[in-house]
């Protein structure tokens, strides 16, 4: 069963671009990222899913039902935003518990234990808090109810790096536990280690819906190299290369695929120097640009 | 219920200071009530050396401003001006608040309708204002009894205080209307204050013309003539119509719109 559903989604600002014919689906019990730098229409997904805002034209469900006509599915979902804001006269406590108040169940327990992992404090007034303690607080609420679908958008950006582990921890277990889990971030890193499939939107369209398997399979490498005497792209004739740059004796591009294959290509060539980096996101992203275009 | 709750606790202190300055207004007046008495002939005179219209934008009617109700009458254009800001900047902040501080992502995402949301707000809000109008005519009419010098129709001073209720609903709904049509309110009052002082000052300037009947439509104070009250003991029917059918098409527009709505990200 899918969780998620989103088909042909289009969303049209009035003069910006939205998101242009998103296509994707979340299993049920999958950790699946969505990668894209910023402004490439995460959020705008997310937020047409949650019911936030009205597609221009496609559909997005979670549980097989539509938010905005059923509002009522909520119910089994946990949503932490990129950007946390609560009713800052509040109390931490009391925040959670009305909260909690919206899904008719008892979550006195789940914030207790959630408060301890994460090392909130209960007490203290929202307004007093940092960014990073804020973002906690949008952790616990986000989690407090055990929902079977947690969709995060940039959940790590503010969080120390103890916690950020915490809070993988945290997720891996409501994984195991049955959750499914919907994952936006721009860093890729992260997101590996959790995912099983990921999705790349760039500038509002999916450019690229892989299993991180197949990712980790065809590494991506960055490879700088420095020859004795001039390099031509002929050279690096290959399946595989991308983004080739040459500067005199100097070469620069991505590789994807089997690394004896480029190995074996740079041994014929008299060396002076060589790197090999794993590329950034920007320029993975590069990579399937190019390609697709 | 767990939304009007946490809405009328967040309501609670803007409503009870609004309570004290509608009560310290009208005790503030009524508190000099007992020297005009005394002074009635004098103060008669004073008045009539205004010009009428100065007279009809302040609504002194000169038969009655020395009984307490005529008294009271007057006075009671300042606070139902007081209780139409306080109901327009509750109607105007009420929904647009969860944009304006950046909670809509909160709330909206709760498994309950829009709908429920603005059910919830609207209510809360009805009964601040029934509550600070409740306490507002308790206390003013224990003032006006212990400052009258002969006694008074309680019936029309009751009569009197419910056009607070009246106007304050109105603009209420108006203030609601009027947010839904913003993506993101950056400040409520200079919008509330503008509409509020806007409808008032034409309702001051129609009244120094022609009291044209049709003209009186256009500001919502102008509705409840405390004149025609205390002179028939009813109110004009025509704009009791009016003011209602204001609130109504107002709030069902507010459920529409605010359902189709796009809830932006913060930026």
């Amino acid at each position: 069963m899918n969780v998620i559903e989103i088909k042909n989604l289009t969303k049209q600002y009035n003069k910006a671009r939205g998101i242009i014919d998103v296509t994707l689906n979340v299993e049920q019990g999958e950790v699946f990222g969505f990668i894209g730098p910023n402004g490439a229409g995460k959020s705008t997904t997310i937020r047409t899913l949650l019911g936030l805002i009205y597609p221009t034209s496609g559909s997005a469900s979670i549980f097989g039902k539509n938010c905005i006509e059923f509002p009522e599915v909520r119910k089994e979902l946990g949503y932490l935003p990129s950007e946390v804001f609560y009713y800052d006269n509040m109390r931490v406590i009391d925040l959670l518990k009305y909260s909690a108040s919206f899904y008719k169940k008892d979550c006195m327990k789940r914030i207790n234990e959630l408060a301890e992992i994460m090392d909130l404090n209960l007490k203290k007034k929202i307004d007093d808090l940092s960014f990073g303690n804020k973002k906690k607080v949008g952790i616990v609420q986000g989690l407090l109810h055990q929902p079977k679908l947690i969709i995060l958008d940039e959940p790590t950006s503010g969080l120390d790096p103890l916690m950020q582990q915490r809070f993988f921890e945290l997720l891996k277990e409501e994984n195991q536990k049955g959750a499914s889990v919907f994952f936006s971030s721009h860093i890729l890193s992260e997101v590996q280690k959790m995912c099983s499939r990921v999705a790349f939107i760039k500038d509002g369209q999916i450019i690229k819906l892989e299993k991180i398997s197949t990712l980790h399979e065809n590494n991506f490498k960055r490879i700088s190299i420095e020859a004795q005497s001039g390099i031509t792209k002929d050279t690096f004739d290959i399946n595989g290369v991308s983004n080739f740059e040459v500067k005199g004796n100097t070469a620069n591009f991505i590789f994807k695929g089997n690394i004896n294959s480029i190995m074996k290509k740079i041994a014929e060539i008299e060396l002076r120097n060589i790197s090999i980096d794993e590329p950034d996101l920007e320029e993975i992203f590069m990579h399937y640009y190019t390609k697709e275009g | 219920m767990n939304m009007y709750l946490h809405e009328l606790k967040a309501l609670r202190k803007s409503a009870i200071i609004w309570m004290f300055v509608l009560i310290a207004l009208a005790a503030l007046y009524l508190s000099i009530y007992p020297s005009i008495v005394n002074d009635a002939e004098d103060f008669k005179k004073l008045l009539s050396g205004y010009p009428a219209s100065v007279r009809a934008m302040l609504g002194i009617n000169l038969d009655y401003i020395t009984s307490i109700l005529g008294f009271y009458a007057m006075i009671f254009s300042f606070i139902t001006l007081c209780g139409a800001i306080q109901a327009m900047n509750l109607g105007v902040s009420i929904l647009s608040k969860e944009s304006r501080e950046r909670t809509a992502d909160f709330l909206l995402v709760k498994p309950v309708s829009r709908s429920a949301v603005v059910s919830a707000k609207l209510l809360a809000a009805f009964t601040t204002i029934l509550g600070t109008d409740i306490v507002f005519y308790v206390v003013s009419s224990i003032l006006a009894n212990s400052v009258k010098t002969a006694d008074y129709n309680e019936k029309l001073f009751f009569m009197i205080n419910l056009t607070l209720f009246f106007i304050q609903l109105i603009f209420l709904a108006l203030g609601v209307v009027v947010s839904v049509f913003f993506n993101k309110l950056k400040s409520v009052l200079p919008i509330s204050l503008g509409i509020v002082f806007g409808l008032y000052m034409i309702g001051a300037l129609l009244a120094t013309g022609k009291n044209d009947d049709a003209v009186r439509f256009i500001s919502p104070f102008k509705y409840f003539d405390s004149t025609y009250i205390i002179k028939n003991a009813s109110y004009e029917a025509s704009y009791l119509i009016t003011g209602a059918a204001i609130v109504v098409v107002a709030i069902v527009a507010s459920y529409i719109i605010y359902n189709k709505k796009d809830i932006h990200a913060v930026s």
